[in-house]
């Protein structure tokens, strides 16, 4: 664009009024001349300062409703229309009746409601009746035998239908339990036989292990109680020795000190013979 | 603006215009509640005075009542709305140039509205030296716009605040859809240099947004 935008155009683009392609067109102008675009901003930043000014509270006065003229009429009452919303039923009703044709009659306390048809009632009477008390007696009886036939003969068919279905069923579950059995007690013996050979083998084997740790401990421990016997023995031995080699020097000490004395005192009396008899003498 | 329950409302309140247009005064009702706060604004705007603001939002909503059935196309009913509102603006600043009285908000502009101001800014921003802040700027923004011609001053504030198009700020004020842009860029303009007169900017005021 290169005529330049005029007032209105500038002001509808800073607006956001303008076209698309107007906008472009002036975008375009501004950004090869810069310098106008920036005295265009210079209008820009004083709409920004003027949204600084402050939006007044007030509150709008009441307002009074004038309503003369919403004055209800008659027919605007509640009364009025409930009373013609009746009327108006019924005579649906009425427009039905007549179109459906119905037929209303009151006999001996009995109301009969027909449509298209005339209602007829059948007059019963009472001094002649058709049935006697008898024949409503045997009716009853005939009837109940009939009933009681029915459920016997009934009852006959399913009991035999049961007592077959349960032998059916006795004998089809009886073979197969009896094959059940057999399979089972077979299959019971071989594993019996297995369990009875494997608990043998293993309580051989244990008490051959038990045994040969038994002996094996026995031997260890006898040998034990020999070696423990025989050191005893040869220490018990060695104290005696010891014993008697004391015993046997103190016998041989005591019989040296002896003979010393002895040969002192026989060398005394052999010394002085005097004193010898002095000491008789006393 | 854009975004809250209340401009949705507004988008699609077509039902409720035709209903008012029908003469259904509970719609009309709705309407009123709906658009007050967006007319009080455009006037408040305009004149920065809260008295005449309340006036012509008063006198916008009368004659919509009055004269809504001879409304022809729902779509059109924003425009027609402003254009009521816009006329009602001219008509009170056509009075004060004739009277030439000085109101005392031209005096002490602010502060003879002390209670309304406080009740207006009160729980919606927590630091309270920072709302003070912000409605010191926005009263200088406000004063800064006052600054402008009637015919721009309009323009300004329908697009900025009021988020109209072009198109129905025309349709709003009669004029061509080119007038009203150029008004725009004029305002803009002429702001710009109020502004920078004013030393404001984006710098100056400690922007934070």
């Amino acid at each position: 664009m290169n005529n330049k935008p005029d007032q209105g155009t500038i002001m509808a683009y800073l607006y956001g009024e303008l076209s698309a392609k107007e906008a472009n067109q002036v975008k375009d102008y501004f950004i090869q001349h810069p310098d106008e675009w920036k005295q265009i901003q210079q209008l820009t930043e004083v709409s920004d300062l003027l949204k600084n000014v402050e939006e007044k509270e007030v509150i709008a006065p009441p307002v009074f409703m004038d309503h003369a003229g919403h004055a209800s009429r008659f027919w605007q009452s509640g009364a009025f229309k409930t009373m013609m919303s009746i009327a108006a039923t019924f005579l649906l009703f009425l427009v039905a009746a007549r179109l459906i044709g119905p037929d209303i009659a009151y006999s001996n306390g009995e109301v009969r409601i027909s449509f298209n048809a005339p209602a007829k009632i059948e007059k019963v009477d009472p001094s002649n009746p058709a049935l006697t008390p008898i024949e409503v007696q045997q009716m009853i009886n005939t009837a109940l035998a009939e009933n009681n036939q029915a459920l016997v003969t009934e009852w006959e068919q399913n009991n035999q239908q049961l007592q077959a279905t349960i032998k059916n069923n006795f004998v089809s579950n009886s073979a197969k339990i009896d094959a059940l059995m057999k399979q089972t007690s077979q299959a019971s013996q071989d594993q019996i036989r297995s369990f009875v050979a494997s608990l043998q083998q293993e309580n051989l084997q244990s008490m051959k292990d038990y045994l040969q740790l038994s002996s094996n401990d026995q031997k260890a421990y006898v040998e034990n109680l020999l070696v423990d016997f025989s050191k005893y023995l040869q220490e018990q031995r060695k104290q005696d020795l010891q014993l008697f080699q004391t015993r046997m020097s103190s016998i041989e000490k005591n019989t040296d000190q002896f003979k010393q004395e002895t040969e002192q005192i026989l060398a005394n009396i052999i010394s002085n013979p005097e004193n010898f008899k002095k000491v008789n003498n006393y | 603006m854009a975004g809250t329950l209340l401009d949705i409302a507004m988008m699609h309140s077509d039902t409720l215009i035709i209903r008012a247009r029908e003469g259904d005064k509970n719609a009309q009702g709705k309407l009123v509640q709906l658009w007050y706060k967006r007319i009080y604004n455009f006037a408040y705007k305009f004149f920065f005075d809260h008295d005449l603001a309340m006036e012509v939002s008063q006198k916008t909503f009368i004659s919509m009542y009055r004269h809504i059935e001879s409304l022809q196309e729902v779509a059109r009913f924003r425009s027609w709305l402003y254009t009521i509102a816009v006329n009602y603006c001219r008509e009170e600043l056509r009075k004060r140039k004739t009277n030439r009285s000085v109101s005392l908000h031209d005096l002490r502009p602010g502060e003879q509205e002390d209670s309304y101001h406080w009740e207006a800014s009160t729980g919606r921003v927590d630091n309270p030296e920072r709302q003070l802040r912000q409605t010191e700027l926005s009263d200088l923004l406000q004063q800064c716009l006052l600054e402008l011609s009637d015919e721009q001053r309009e323009v300004v504030i329908m697009k900025e605040y009021e988020g109209l198009k072009f198109r129905e700020i025309a349709e709003a004020l009669q004029i061509s859809e080119n007038t009203v842009k150029s008004r725009m860029y004029y305002g803009l303009d002429g702001l710009k240099r109020i502004l920078e007169r004013r030393n404001i900017t984006k710098e100056t005021i400690g922007y934070e947004q």
